[in-house]
């Protein structure tokens, strides 16, 4: 694949990456802030999301409405997103749109958080959280986090609590922005059907004068904690099941066996998971997924089963994550391989998805990854490599919650004691 | 110039389409196979989901377990499901590795084992997921929606109903495979790094002698507005509206898109800016078209807090109504850049491609190029969009709520 990469540094210290593929029928620009909720104190919870839709309302010269209409005007499609640790907005639109498309991006990054704004995008947020309440499964995940990460700031939630959100005053949304929001802080990514030195060209023009900034984040990797929680919802028809549990970070060598690793427990598919626990119908889903982040990582172990199987899903899956460790097979590996070396064929005909898996990178790493490389790591992971890594990561200790009707699995009441705090 | 597209239909029924793309070493596949949700049999439905995970536990001569593990082995990423029409089954990787796979998807449709501890398993997951929507009151305002709007057995959610799944049988899930696993009206779609001669070869062989029933043809009745609320306590009130309209193989179809583009394309759609960005009163909004074979209709979704759902519903519906006013040429050029610019960005995934060429014929009877797309699009004018909606006003509306409340439900 004739894919070239490029990186710049621009004078105010404004990094772009980039990764030219002239078979592209598109162009996919982001740009990628290291900042997100982990970077936030409890009082201002929930700033990072809050201030990605922010961004949509306009800049000195734009208004909302202006924002949303030159982005439909040149076709683009476009988003944002937050995370614990990356806020990112994007646009992936026709090569002939890219300068539209850059001035624009560059106008979104830098807004004007009107009050009148801020005060209706307030309620939008509290929806969206609202939203989520009515989702199982992700108000299952954020206990976990809440729970594993216990006095980090990775036990916040993304969103924030809707009654944190209700006070938060604009003056300190733009702080936050001041503080986070600049080169030193922020990467350029761009791929597709590109002309570099163009990019290089609108980025100084349009982003030239942004000021650095020296934003820091708290290194600190925290351990999980052992536990057992259960929360309970009386509407509720399925039991809901977490386990989170360490695993390699994102700076970590060991990240690429980790990816195999999962797949072999839990992928949808073929995996340890999908014969133990859904080929029978034990479970209805049963995943196990690998997340690494800046300096820690997780494993997920994640169950969606009947009330009175759940505990009899959870036995399960815990002895599969022990027996694995013993009798981890050659062809089990080898076949996690080649579904994961597709994922990377796939992404790389996907100008968004390099954008952002390059623009994430970078993010993490400072490092610059090709396809090649990507396919190159893969293909050296042996069984053995997953053996020494479940050696160093043996799925202990581990944070489970569960989430059902209150009749189901055990009779603790809610929440149950702390092993962690013994 | 090599021909782009190959369309072609084999003596046993089934239809090959292929797709050349250039600048991808992948392929990406659709099957498509006519046993959907619509010719489930009478009191069987969802018998087709569950064959389809069934077909999936052993075929030709790999048992369940093998037949997964290698599949697996050629790095395949594999997805199924059922739709109204049809059971889908798609799958991508390297081209040359989709192409090694099609005997195994044969097999799969052909020589499936249907064994009798995978019947029960498949049947028991089915009435999991049953049961797993209750959970989701923004799944369920959707399937409550469609079963509410498009007329019987154009609506049934593909899962089946609790009751039936509970009767259903094995020996009645092999009858309906037999019957509707079947080379008539069945697609075989590949789009990407693919030679048509080879493709050709390695379908002929694998499908060769394949022979089955005459297709089961499900003709839709007239819709007629519904009015559903059902009743739970979830944080927001989510609302579903749904409204017919033409079909997809109109002469005025593109006239429509277009007008619902403005109505809820980007995010200067009249909804999001109306509904979200001046009065902030949901996170999620939308209504985008929905196409059966055969009939078309309007979906829309809007999940609001509880106190704020009849505003949501009122301006939900005032927007829709608004459109027969007509609309502004600044609006219907970004709707055309906007439909344009995504069909462009389609083409570059072959999964996507796969999937829209087996669509366009199963529609149409035939492939349409990106030229042709675009000069319908084109087409419209400002005049022609608005005399058409002017015309044709919107409604009538079926109305979904899942919520704590009851709303005031408008006459139209």
């Amino acid at each position: 694949m004739p894919l070239t990469f490029h990186h710049h540094q621009l004078p105010n210290g404004l990094d772009i990456v980039a990764e030219e593929n002239p078979d592209s029928h598109s162009t996919a620009l982001g740009l990628f802030v290291k900042t997100g909720s982990r970077d936030e104190t409890p009082a201002i919870n929930g700033v990072s999301h809050f201030l990605e839709h922010m961004m949509f309302k306009g800049s000195d010269r734009y208004t909302w409405e202006d924002v949303n209409r030159i982005f439909d005007e040149i076709g683009a499609r476009y988003n944002a997103f937050t995370s614990q640790e990356l806020t990112a907005y994007y646009a992936n639109v026709l090569p002939e749109f890219t300068e539209r498309a850059m001035e624009h991006l560059s106008h979104l990054l830098r807004p004007a958080i009107r009050q009148k704004d801020f005060d209706t995008e307030k309620k939008v947020i509290l929806e969206e959280i609202a939203m989520y309440l009515d989702d199982p499964g992700h108000r299952l995940y954020e206990r976990a986090m809440e729970e594993y990460y216990k006095g980090h700031p990775l036990a916040m939630s993304i969103l924030g609590p809707a009654q944190t959100i209700r006070d938060l005053e604009r003056d300190a949304m733009v702080d936050y922005f001041q503080s986070r929001y600049g080169p030193g802080n922020m990467v350029l990514s761009a791929t597709g059907r590109i002309d570099f030195g163009q990019i290089v060209d609108l980025a100084e023009k349009y982003c030239g004068g942004w000021k650095r900034v020296n934003a820091r984040r708290d290194g600190d990797a925290p351990a999980g904690r052992p536990g057992d929680f259960q929360m309970s919802d009386a509407k509720l028809n399925r039991q809901y099941t977490v386990g989170l549990t360490p695993g390699p970070s994102a700076q970590d060598e060991r990240r690429f066996a980790a990816r195999v690793l999962s797949d072999v427990i839990g992928d949808g598919e073929g995996s340890r998971f999908y014969w133990t626990l859904v080929d029978n119908a034990i479970a209805e889903d049963a995943d196990f997924a690998f997340y690494p982040a800046d300096g820690v990582g997780t494993f997920a172990l994640s169950l969606v089963t009947d009330p009175t199987r759940s505990a009899e899903a959870r036995v399960i899956a815990l002895a599969e994550l022990d027996r694995v460790r013993s009798d981890l097979n050659d062809a089990e590996v080898e076949r996690a391989k080649n579904k994961i070396g597709s994922s990377i064929v796939l992404q790389g005909e996907s100008p968004l998805g390099r954008m952002r898996n390059i623009g994430s990178q970078w993010i993490y790493n400072r490092e610059y990854r090709s396809l090649g490389q990507d396919m190159a790591t893969l293909m050296s992971i042996t069984p053995d490599s997953l053996r020494a890594l479940m050696n160093d990561f043996p799925f202990d200790p581990m944070t489970l919650v569960t989430l059902g009707p209150p009749e189901a699995g055990s009779d603790t009441a809610e929440p149950a004691p702390d092993p962690g705090q013994a | 110039m090599p021909e782009r597209f190959l369309v072609e239909t084999l003596p046993s029924g089934l239809t090959l389409l292929g797709e050349k793309m250039a600048g991808v070493q992948s392929a990406g596949m659709t099957l498509l196979t006519p046993a959907g949700g619509a010719s489930d049999p009478l009191g069987a439905s969802g018998s087709a989901t569950v064959l389809s995970d069934l077909v999936l536990r052993g075929a030709g001569s790999r048992n369940s377990r093998e037949l997964t593990d290698y599949l697996d082995s050629l790095g395949l990423q594999r997805s199924s499901s059922v739709g109204t029409h049809h059971t889908r089954f798609g799958c991508a990787a390297l081209a040359r590795r989709v192409i090694e796979a099609l005997p195994t998807y044969a097999d799969i449709l052909r020589r499936p084992h249907l064994p009798a501890d995978g019947f029960e398993a498949a049947r028991d997951l089915s009435l999991q997921s049953i049961a797993g929507i209750q959970d989701d009151p923004r799944h369920t305002v959707l399937i409550r929606l469609r079963e509410a709007h498009f007329p019987p057995p154009f609506g049934r959610n593909t899962m089946g109903k609790a009751e039936d799944l509970e009767k259903l049988t094995l020996e009645a899930c092999r009858a309906d495979c037999a019957e509707r696993y079947t080379p008539r009206g069945s697609i075989l779609a590949i789009a990407g790094d693919i030679e048509f001669g080879e493709l050709r070869d390695a379908v002929a062989s694998a499908f060769a002698g394949w022979e089955g029933a005459t297709e089961r043809i499900v003709k839709p009745g007239p819709i007629s507005p519904h009015r559903v609320h059902e009743h739970y306590e979830s944080e927001q009130t989510h609302i579903g509206l749904a409204w017919p309209a033409i079909e997809e193989t109109d002469p005025e179809y593109y006239t429509l898109r277009l007008a619902l583009e403005v109505l809820s394309g980007g995010m200067s759609g009249r909804l999001f800016t109306e509904i979200r960005e001046k009065r902030g009163l949901v996170y999620n909004v939308s209504a985008g078209y929905s196409s059966l074979k055969d009939i078309g209709a309007i979906f829309g979704y809007a999940g609001t807090s509880n106190d704020r759902a009849q505003a949501t519903l009122d301006t939900f519906i005032d927007e829709v109504h608004r459109l027969a006013e007509g609309i502004s040429q600044a609006e219907l050029d970004r709707a055309k850049t906007g439909l344009k610019a995504a069909t462009i960005m389609q083409g570059e995934s072959s999964s996507a491609r796969a999937g829209a060429i087996a669509y366009d014929y199963f529609i149409r009877g035939r492939i349409r190029g990106l030229e042709e797309i675009k000069a319908a699009i084109d087409a419209v004018t400002l005049d022609r969009v608005n005399a058409w909606l002017k015309n044709n006003p919107p409604g009538p509306f079926t109305i979904v709520t899942v919520g704590p409340n009851e709303l005031k439900m408008p006459q139209a």
